[in-house]
């Protein structure tokens, strides 16, 4: 890339080449409007809004597709320019119901915002538009048609970044409209829910159903962290108003995911439904009764060391928990470990971080099931594959990438798909628990040339392999100590629970913890501080966004005031 | 109750026979479907006189004739013409074809014409007797890529599909461009309403459009090559297919042709049925398997065209002309046709003039002698009122112009364009609103609707047309006509939304007082505009022969035999039919 010089309404400005005239003027501090273009998507040159006049070009340029070049002269704001995006609003005002009064997108508009900035102060055209019909056959966000201004984000965030390809458009001409595959209600659509549309959408067309006139920008707070929802660990924008969880959204140009979330992290956890454990309990009489933390505090650690325990934690809580907990275990001689399996090492091949899935020209994917518990590395193969990746499934069930994968070999074919690899450029394996060993041995030819990402099931599994936790069955101890933090446990662990005096740290209600004889609460995820592995290995910071109700401690914490408390 | 449109089904024993009973179900079913049956009358009529190609239906106030129908078609047509205003050209009658063209009138100069009629298009060794291939043999055997472009630039040939860009210039860009991949295209998607000159072309001599995509191919280093034509023309795409086959036989396409290092080879897209998806970029998405939505230039496709490789498009016509430049050389061509306009031009003549159909002709020749010597003359011997060029983004050119020599320049410089070769004679009894809202009909129809200034602007500029057309024209729909058209055209994204105010524009400059007649007197000029028009029997003139009565297919005329017959404007659909049959003259217009 080589520098080039230009200026933007007479302003010497300095770009690489091969950026647009937006990203040039940006760079400069010179803002020209936009609407169709947003940063994390392909430029789209549809709405006119962005358009410039460039000396020596014939007709006016939309700056966000016109490439930068040196020596060119370009001008922002002139009379025909303002002109004709007046133009465009005055006609988008014209095209549907754009009332903002009862628009929940009303204040933080980006229409709305152009139309402030470029002065409609009264209706130019006629508005013969029709109600159309609001599709509200998603759970989580309503399509509101009669506020959607065409723009396309949506459906280029769904192609591009989602790789789901669920939207198009229909029709031509003043009947276009926004509709999922062949024009089914989004409800039923190939629509996964990742959510990124409504994320991108200028307007009040995608409406969130939870934080819908829930509070205007200047209203909320926005708190970064990262999705404890799976070992991939996305950042999180939340959004509170007054201790409220209005909504999460993606964060562009981060690591792993680059702003793309799934249904897990952006939508499901702002509707739980278990009941939260709000504080200390204590068995008494045979019966679960509140108490206070520290008569907690003080029968467990009298019970930790007065016998054989065990501790057993789920990897769906913090780094510094899951070290406070191997290090309070290590003190009263007890056995730690994790509950959930393990992914083993392959044996070859050099580590994989979540980006190298998208730059590779072939992925092998074997005993891993991403698109339903890993999602973001599931659309990032889609998305690897809409770039001319070959995918290549080696299963011998059902495997939901098999519908756009170039292969789906059984285990037997494993070899196979080291025969496309070969010459291949970048492979990228990507595996979990269920790899099948004579998988693992047709697979070594790849040599240590090929990338491998494991995918753990656990939601924290790097923090609990670095604090030393491996799996573990619970054993015939006197006491045993459950660390749960937000995930109730499955069927299978509750039958193998004995008779043990039992500790349960939990955020929600479950038979387990009905059966214990301690519960402490815990955190949940927009609670939380310190810190969560990833499965880049990274450490990634949790904030908290709201406050923990009043009696709820930080698992860390109480684990290391147990560990004091036994001295 | 006041039918917007009547279908005549005909029942004649031939036409049920081939299923007539089916599709007037059909029609029942569609038209219940759409909710039209309050709008949209269906009767059965003894014969509509095309009874050797039924089922058959006439559909007023248009007149549209549909032959050969099935219960699809039927449905389909329901949806097109009477939901969406648009006839099914594919489904009209026509007069039976007839090849080979007739011969040219005197002041006609075939060139790209001039093997159609003339040889089996199936067959290959036709066109090579008529010195076929030779050109490319010439080219691949003593000719260097530049020293093609170099002819080129000497015959001064320009694109035929729209702008009449230079062809060598749009060579040497693909052919600068850096890449190893490139591609050409023919344009043959011909989406203008009633153009057919790159179909008979496509039909007629589909060899002499390879010849030239190779040659094209050879001069910007691409081995790959389309054709992308519109679905409505199976046979020419029928034929394209049959003489790619023959071509690769005879070792014209493939690898080493001509024993050259030199290795090409076409396959046949099918357009995706819009208008705008012979805009070049949109054409191009549409063969990448996306929807055909034009993208923003730059970068041109020159540079980063098909797939984002550097790609040579051109018009089907364009192509056709480039093995007789190489072949009789550049000098011949230039010395046809204008200072900057060079060779010949094919195109459609349709509307008021004598003999319709397709000419070809040197570039320069005037707007008079291609409507009298060529077409023979306004029909009926009526009065020239102006001619319609370039298509739907074309323009009007008014009497004062019949002198206007026909090329790239003096077209733009009237306010209209040359388009792909659309040429529409209008004579007095034209409305030139309607006209110009027909245009915008099939403009902001056929938009794609990504840019904001057309897809909304267009359908803002047809709601006050036809306000206008229905005698609701208020003081300022002139000036807000105007200026929609000039943001439009200066803010839209393709050549669509560009040129869409154009037919406004220009019958704007040139018969504005009919649009003042039509908002501020009520009255339309012409006496086309329904709204403003009233058709009535004059009573010293009727014979009481009751054919107007019998005729009129909403029974809006009573009168007994032999008296005066009286029409009722509140159930007259201003077909014109009895005006057409009445022997004596009596019915008017007013
Ligand atoms: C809406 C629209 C429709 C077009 N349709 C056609 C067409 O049917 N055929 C064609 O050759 N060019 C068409 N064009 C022009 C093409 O974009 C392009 O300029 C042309 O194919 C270039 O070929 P040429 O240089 O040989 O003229 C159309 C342009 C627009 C804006
Ligand atoms: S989408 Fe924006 S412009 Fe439209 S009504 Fe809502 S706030 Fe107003
Ligand atoms: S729904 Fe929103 S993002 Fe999608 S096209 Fe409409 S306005 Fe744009
Ligand atoms: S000008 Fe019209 S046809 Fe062209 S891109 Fe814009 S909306 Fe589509």
């Amino acid at each position: 890339m080589s520098e080039i010089h230009l200026t933007i309404n007479g302003k010497p400005v300095v770009a690489q080449s091969g950026q647009t005239i937006l990203e040039a003027a940006k760079q400069a501090d010179i803002d020209i409007p936009v609407l169709c273009h947003h940063p994390a998507l392909a430029n789209w040159g549809a709405c006119r809004m962005c358009l410039v006049e460039v000396k020596g070009m014939r007709g006016l340029q939309t700056s966000c597709t016109c490439p930068a070049t040196e020596g060119m002269e370009v001008e922002t704001e002139t009379e025909k320019v303002v002109a004709v995006r007046k133009f465009v609003l005055e006609l988008l005002f014209s095209e549907r119901n754009h009332y903002c009064m009862y628009c929940q997108m009303s204040g933080d508009c980006e229409l709305q915002d152009l139309a402030y900035r470029y002065g409609l102060d009264h209706w130019t055209y006629p508005r013969p538009f029709e109600k159309m019909e609001v599709d509200a056959s998603r759970k989580y966000f309503i399509m509101d048609p009669n506020r959607c201004i065409l723009c396309s984000r949506c459906i280029r965030a769904c192609s591009e970044i989602a790789a789901n390809h669920t939207l198009g458009l229909r029709d031509r001409g003043a009947r276009t409209m926004v509709v999922a595959d062949l024009d089914v209600p989004f409800g039923e659509s190939t629509c996964v829910e990742c959510g990124t549309c409504l994320q991108v959408c200028p307007t009040g067309a995608l409406i969130d159903a939870k934080s819908a006139y829930g509070g205007r920008e200047k209203d909320v707070i926005h708190t970064q962290t990262t999705c404890m929802q799976c070992s991939v660990g996305c950042d999180l924008d939340v959004v509170t108003r007054y201790q409220r969880l209005l909504r999460v959204d993606g964060v562009w140009e981060s690591e792993p995911s680059g702003g793309l979330l799934c249904v897990d992290g952006r939508f499901k956890p702002l509707y739980e439904k278990r009941q939260r454990v709000t504080g200390p309990l204590v068995r008494k009489d045979g019966k679960l009764v509140a108490a206070g933390w520290n008569e907690a505090l003080g029968i467990v650690a009298e019970k930790l060391q007065s016998g054989s325990c065990q501790g057993l934690a789920y990897c769906a809580t913090t780094d510094e928990a899951l070290t406070a907990f191997a290090r309070l275990f290590a003190k009263v001689d007890g056995a730690a470990g994790r509950i959930e399996p393990q992914v083993a090492p392959l044996g070859f091949g050099q580590v994989a971080k979540v980006q190298d899935v998208l730059d590779a020209d072939v992925i092998i994917v074997t005993g891993a099931q991403p698109l339903e518990y890993q999602r973001v590395i599931g659309y990032f193969i889609h998305r690897a594959a809409d770039q001319g990746a070959q995918v290549a499934v080696i299963t011998d069930d059902e495997n939901g990438l098999s519908a756009r994968a170039a292969m789906t070999l059984t285990s037997a074919e494993a070899g196979k798909a080291v025969e496309t690899a070969a010459g291949a450029g970048k492979v990228v394996v990507v595996y979990g628990t269920e790899i099948k060993p004579e998988v693992i041995a047709a697979l070594k030819p790849l040599g240590d040339e090929a990338y491998i990402l494991a995918l753990d099931p656990a939601r924290n599994a790097q923090g609990a392999t670095a604090a030393g936790l491996q799996p573990q069955e619970p054993s015939d101890v006197d006491v045993l100590y459950f660390l749960l933090g937000e995930q109730s446990e499955d069927a299978a662990l509750l039958a193998k629970v004995n008779g043990a005096f039992k500790i349960v740290q939990a955020a929600y209600h479950s038979p387990l913890v009905d059966q214990a004889d301690v519960v402490l609460p815990t955190p949940i995820w927009v609670e939380r501080t310190g810190h969560v592995t990833n499965l880049d290995g990274s450490a990634k910071p949790l904030h908290a966004a709201l406050l923990m109700p009043e009696n709820v401690r930080d698992e860390a914490e109480a684990l290391a005031a147990l560990a004091d408390m036994i001295g | 109750m006041v039918y917007r449109a009547h279908i005549l089904i005909s029942g004649d024993a031939a036409c049920i026979a081939k299923g007539a009973r089916d599709v007037e179900a059909a029609l029942w079913e569609a038209v219940q479907e759409l909710n039209l049956k309050d709008e949209v009358q269906i009767l059965e009529v003894s014969s509509l006189g095309h009874s050797d190609q039924g089922p058959e239906i006439v559909i007023y106030p248009d007149g549209t004739d549909y032959v050969n129908l099935t219960p699809e078609d039927a449905k389909f047509i329901i949806e097109e013409h009477l939901l969406k205003g648009r006839p099914v050209e594919r489904l009209t009658y026509r007069e039976p074809p007839s090849l080979p063209l007739p011969p040219p009138s005197e002041k006609e100069v075939r060139v790209v014409l001039e093997n159609v009629g003339k040889i089996d298009p199936e067959n290959i060794e036709d066109y090579i007797a008529m010195d076929g291939y030779m050109a490319l043999g010439k080219v691949l055997g003593e000719m260097t890529p530049e020293e093609v472009i170099e002819e080129l630039k000497i015959s001064g040939l320009r694109g035929r599909g729209g702008a009449g860009f230079p062809t060598w210039l749009k060579w040497t860009l693909a052919r600068n461009a850096p890449g190893d991949m490139k591609y050409v295209i023919c344009n043959g998607d011909e989406g203008d309403p009633g153009a057919f000159m790159n179909r008979s072309v496509l039909e007629g001599d589909p060899h002499s459009v390879i010849e030239g995509m190779a040659i094209a191919a050879y001069a910007i280093g691409a081995s790959q090559g389309y054709f992308y034509v519109r679905a409505e023309y199976p046979i020419a795409i029928q034929t394209l297919r049959a003489a790619i086959k023959q071509a690769r036989d005879y070792g014209l396409l493939g690898e080493h042709i001509f024993g050259a290092d030199f290795s090409f080879d076409l396959e046949v897209r099918m357009g995706a049925g819009a208008f705008v998806c012979g805009e070049e970029t949109a054409l191009m998405q549409s063969i990448e398997g996306a929807r055909g939505m034009p993208r923003t230039r730059p970068p041109y496709p020159a540079t980063a065209g098909l797939w984002g490789n550097p790609t040579n498009i051109n018009n089907v016509e364009t192509y056709a002309n480039v093995p007789k430049i190489i072949h009789k050389g550049g000098s011949w061509f230039a010395s046809m046709g204008t200072d900057k306009s060079k060779g010949t031009k094919t195109f459609a003549i349709a509307g008021k003039v004598e003999r319709t159909g397709l000419i070809e002709v040197p570039l320069g020749m005037t707007i008079r002698e291609i409507v009298y010597d060529v077409g023979g003359g306004v029909l009926g011997g009526k009065k020239f009122k102006a001619v319609q060029t370039g298509g739907p983004m074309g323009g009007c050119i008014p009497e004062q112009y019949l002198d206007l020599p026909v090329d790239y320049e003096h077209l733009k410089e009237v306010g209209s364009m040359m388009g792909s070769g659309g040429f529409v004679v209008m004579d007095e009894d034209t409305c030139m609103v309607d006209i110009a809202r027909f245009f915008m009909e099939f403009t902001q129809d056929e938009s794609c609707g990504k840019c904001v200034p057309c897809r909304v602007g267009t359908r803002r500029m047809l709601e006050i047309l036809n306000r206008i057309c229905a005698g609701e024209g208020r003081p300022g729909d002139i000036e807000t006509l105007e200026e929609l058209a000039v943001y439009i055209r200066d803010g839209s994204l393709c050549g669509l939304g560009q040129g869409a105010p154009n037919p406004v524009l220009s019958t704007l400059q040139y018969f504005r007082d009919e649009y003042e007649a039509h908002i501020y007197d009520k009255t339309c000029p012409a006496k086309v505009c329904k709204g403003l028009i009233e058709y009535k029997i004059n009573p010293e003139a009727c014979i009481g022969c009751t054919r107007c009565a019998r005729n009129c297919p909403v029974n809006a005329i009573e009168g007994k035999p032999k008296q005066t017959h009286v029409i009722d404007a509140d159930i007259c659909i201003r077909c014109g039919v009895c005006k057409q049959v009445c022997p004596v003259d009596a019915v008017y217009v007013e």
